[in-house]
């Protein structure tokens, strides 16, 4: 008889309660200590300023500094124009990085052109050049077409580092679409789009989904391009946040929460799309 | 070798209602080959990963040689196991594969290459001594798994439907090797498969599972002419058994003929069954049609219909060729061999010899 | 129906047996979209860097129009060999890098063993370890440089003190270990996942036939595990490589270049638009290193790794 405890034991043979609390344990503390210049960051970001930089606790707890960095004052960045530079930036890159690499993914990976390693190759090689070496022939040119401080030159931009990463991992997640499927595709007729979206993409679709992710989060979170081919009043998050440094009095607190707001959208992203992430990674991102 | 002993053993999957193994009662002799057999869904393969120390008991104990295992961790149970998908490692050679049992068991090396090619020249492995599993056809990682096996002199082979992912061919052949070295090493044997035919060909006992539940464990011939119940008797045969509902008072009635059999064990007869082979086709008391007729030539199958008690039920009897008969003939069907009595419980009460 | 299929056949569609231009056009087709830009994009500006490296382009930034500037040949290319500076920030560079990619892998391998067991809570102690990842590379730096490694405000200070230990000055006394750690704790969630990955592509069978076999847990990690994960090792040294040989944010932010943190990349922004102005010699210092990079990793795909090798499909 099972007796009164009707549910199935989940410990394997041989393992203890004890050891697999124990484990437990040691993974939180692990987590915590891991996260805390995060957190003492946040609790910072609910301090006074004379608290911050004391790290004193006197005046409690408020929400003073995030006002603080909503409302701009003159010749500084704001924050609503920033967040809406970097969303709309962000977002229309990732897209268009999407719509290249995924017919590029399907030239690699389902029916590959002859040199398929060559052209990978190429795709992560242009990686190799420092972006701070190109940064001035690109300058030159954006000065010449008026980009410089435009949404445009950025969006370009970031389509460009992150279009290899793209087509390597949507590539491997490609690879594993089942033969057959393609085959009977193939022998019904099927175009290339329609290929795509009904038999390719709701396999990949986790990886892909991984992929676009971790475009949003290199292109959100990208610094030199933004700093360098924007001026000062019109940028993106990252500019908006160092212009929370300041070289008078305390600034802590204040960075404090510039900081957390800054990064709390790809964050949440992040969060949210983690175990995604993990099954698209493990569905083929190394092939 | 040793004896294995099931005791009241039980497992329940964490969030299902059900236990999947329910209080298994089962005594395996030393150098014993038991089959394990039933459908899917049936208990057979936790019953034995229970075994294996793979799955954990809920209530229950099991014994190896006499000694409680219940809580004992897998490497330490002295067992070997081979596994349906036959689990070679993949980064390992075949020799390495074969080996590795011994490795972690502090074997020197001279020894271990020497067990290793004589399990090698058993199993016509020795050419791919140094060949990777990937390298390898499905037939020859199966006898890769068994090699592994049989290196070591473990106290219990344990095997999980080994043969299910090979050819029928090839099963069929393997099938009797398998038996052959199992007697020769004399070590004991589980044994799980959901093909009764393996099972009936290969067991010294097979033990019938149905929903975590054991049906009937006895020697193949005892399960044939003797089935505990009604799921064991239409479980084991091929074909199936011919069963008929046989409810009510009095003697026996077949398509509405007597067939001379009073006995209703007390009002309590809720179905009878025969054998195929049980069956005549040609003369006999009961009306019948023919289907069709399968003629495989060493025997013909005959498939026939008959209205019994209002309904349209198929008989299949068993029959020598040469048979004459074709479809939609309409012939006179007896049974003259054993017929099973039901009761309501679907257990097995008496049988009639012809 | 011989006129339907005739009427089918005399109307060819790209892709058809017989046009020999169709079945390989189509398979190029969908890259072309991809490759083009990339060329575009990336190959000009190289390609504007292999001028400028020939000549002795320098300029202010407040006028963009070039000063007239004359064609130096290699001279910008043999002043490099010369340049111990240069020199000192490639062995910076690969310190640096090398330290990263290790650390991270290594504290990400731990991590994934950790996460791959179940306990209570394992979600959200995996979302805790996958933060710093997602956090800008400048918050990051920050984050460290004023909370923890500030000897102004610094906690880590505090609880040297506390601990009975003198102040420590992180950053000045040691910039390299300082960036080290930030670039560490912002990827090592990376190389976790990718380890996850790995880890969670074992079958579960062969790990059980290894437990049935005798072998002890270290055993299994040992003989299966680890080679098993090679690829994925691979995969992570290698993405992690090219990301953080780049690193720039963080030496912005915390050190402004100086002896022990000038890496690569930063040496040649201070000797282009960091202040130094001087595009033609910053551009031959880039174009090095951007052929020592493709030699390494051309070495490093096709020979070591096999993570390209074992496909061809038709």
């Amino acid at each position: 008889m099972i007796g009164s405890r009707q549910r199935g034991s989940r410990l394997g043979v041989g393992e203890s309660r004890a050891g697999m609390i124990g484990l437990g344990v040691a993974a939180w503390m692990i987590g915590l200590l891991w996260i805390f210049p995060v957190g003492w960051t946040l609790l910072t970001s609910f301090k006074t300023e004379q608290d911050a930089s004391a790290q004193t606790f006197h005046n409690g707890l408020t929400v003073g500094r995030y006002s603080d960095v909503s409302h701009s004052t003159t010749g500084t960045l704001s924050l609503s124009a920033a967040f809406t530079n970097s969303l709309v930036v962000v977002l229309v890159s990732t897209l268009i990085v999407m719509l290249l690499a995924l017919p590029a993914a399907y030239a690699l990976a389902i029916r590959p052109v002859p040199k398929w390693r060559d052209v990978l190759f190429f795709f992560i090689s242009t990686k190799f050049l420092p972006i701070v070496a190109s940064i001035f022939p690109i300058y030159v040119y954006a000065e010449k077409w008026n980009l410089i401080g435009t949404r445009t030159i950025l969006i370009v931009l970031y389509i460009a580092i992150n279009l290899p990463l793209a087509i390597w991992m949507t590539r491997s997640f490609f690879v594993e679409v089942p033969r057959e499927l393609i085959e009977a595709a193939e022998i019904d007729g099927t175009s290339l789009l329609n290929q795509l979206r009904s038999v390719i993409l709701p396999i990949a679709a986790p990886g892909i989904a991984a992929t676009a992710l971790l475009c949003v989060i290199f292109a959100w979170n990208e610094y030199f391009y933004a700093i360098q081919l924007n001026f000062a009043g019109a940028s993106t998050m990252p500019q908006w946040v160092i212009g929370n440094v300041s070289t008078r009095g305390n600034f802590l607190a204040k960075l404090s929460a510039a900081s957390i707001i800054a990064c709390l959208p790809v964050v949440l992203a992040g969060w949210a799309a983690q175990k995604r992430m993990i099954r698209g990674l493990s569905m083929g991102a190394i092939k | 070798m040793a004896s294995v002993s099931y005791v009241e053993a039980t497992r329940l999957y964490p969030g299902t209602p059900d236990p999947a193994v329910n209080e298994l009662n089962l005594d395996i002799e030393d150098g014993e080959l038991l089959v394990l057999v039933g459908p899917s869904g049936s208990g057979k393969s936790t019953a034995l990963r229970m075994l294996a120390g793979l799955e954990p008991l809920d209530a229950g104990k099991i014994l190896i040689g006499g000694n409680d295992v219940s809580s004992i961790r897998p490497r330490d149970r002295d067992i070997a196991m081979v596994f349906q998908s036959y689990a070679l490692y993949p980064n390992l050679d075949v020799a390495a594969n074969m080996g590795f049992a011994l490795k972690q068991q502090g074997v020197p090396k001279h020894e271990r290459v020497q067990r290793v090619r004589e399990a090698a020249r058993l199993l016509d492995l020795e050419p791919y001594l140094d060949r990777k599993p990937r390298n390898l056809s499905g037939g020859q990682r199966q006898r890769v798994a068994m090699g592994r096996a049989i290196v070591r002199h473990p106290q219990v082979y344990l095997m999980d439907e080994p043969l299910s992912n090979l050819d029928a061919k090839l099963r069929v052949q393997t099938r009797t090797e398998l038996v052959e070295l199992q007697q020769r090493l004399a070590v004991t044997t589980v044994y799980v498969t959901h093909d009764q035919v393996e099972a009936m060909t290969m067991g010294d006992r097979v033990a019938v599972l149905r929903d975590g539940f054991l049906q009937q464990c006895d020697s193949p011939s005892t399960l044939y002419h003797a089935p505990a119940n009604l799921f064991v008797a239409g479980f084991i045969g091929s074909p199936a058994m011919n069963m008929l509902p046989a409810s009510g008072a009095g003697p026996l009635r077949i398509a509405g003929a007597d067939v001379g059999i009073a006995d209703d064990l007390g009002g309590e007869r809720a179905t009878i069954g025969f054998r195929p082979e049980a069956v005549v086709v040609g003369e006999g008391p009961i009306a019948a049609r023919i289907r069709t007729a399968e003629d495989l030539g060493s025997e013909v199958f005959v498939h026939l219909v008959i209205d019994h008690e209002g309904e349209e039920r198929r008989v299949v009897a068993k029959v020598d060729p040469p048979f004459s008969g074709s479809a939609d003939d309409n012939v006179a069907i007896g049974i003259r061999g054993s017929i099973h009595l039901f009761d309501t419980a679907e257990a097995r009460r008496t049988t009639i010899e012809p | 129906m011989t006129t339907a299929a005739d009427a089918t056949r005399s109307a060819p569609r790209k892709g058809r047996v017989g046009d020999p231009f169709g079945s390989a056009w189509r398979r190029r087709a969908p890259l072309l979209p991809a490759l083009v830009f990339a060329i575009l994009i990336t190959q000009l500006p190289f390609l504007v860097s292999i001028y400028y490296s020939f000549t002795n382009l320098k300029d202010k930034t407040q006028s963009l129009i070039p000063e007239p500037t004359k064609f130096v040949g290699i001279d910008n290319y043999k002043a490099i060999f010369s340049d111990s500076f240069f020199r000192q920030a490639v062995w910076t560079s690969v310190q640096m890098t090398v330290l990263s990619v290790v650390l991270s892998l290594l504290v990400g391998t731990a991590f994934a063993l950790l996460l791959d067991r179940k306990f209570f809570g394992q979600g959200i102690v995996r979302t805790l370890l996958i933060t710093p990842f997602l956090l800008m590379p400048v918050v990051a730096a920050l984050i460290w440089k004023q909370q923890m490694f500030s000897s102004l405000f610094g906690i880590l200070d505090k609880v040297l003190n506390f601990l009975g230990f003198s102040s420590v000055a992180f950053i000045s006394s040691h910039p390299l270990a300082s960036i080290v750690t930030v670039l560490v704790w912002q990827w090592t969630p990376f190389m976790m996942l990718i380890m996850l990955a790995g880890l969670q592509s074992q079958p579960s069978d062969v790990i059980e036939a290894a437990g049935v076999d005798g072998a002890t847990s270290w055993g299994i990690f040992r003989q299966l595990t680890l080679p098993h994960l090679r690829r994925y090792l691979e995969l992570g040294a290698l993405l992690g490589s090219i990301y953080i040989v780049q690193a720039f944010d963080a030496i912005d932010v915390m050190t402004g270049g100086g002896p022990g943190s000038t890496n690569v990349p930063y040496f040649v922004y201070e000797e282009s638009i960091g202040g130094g102005f001087r595009y033609g010699s910053a551009s031959a210092y880039a174009i090095v290193v951007v052929v020592f990079a493709i030699v390494i990793a051309t070495f490093a795909l096709r020979v070591l790794s096999g993570l390209l090798k074992d496909e061809d499909r038709a």
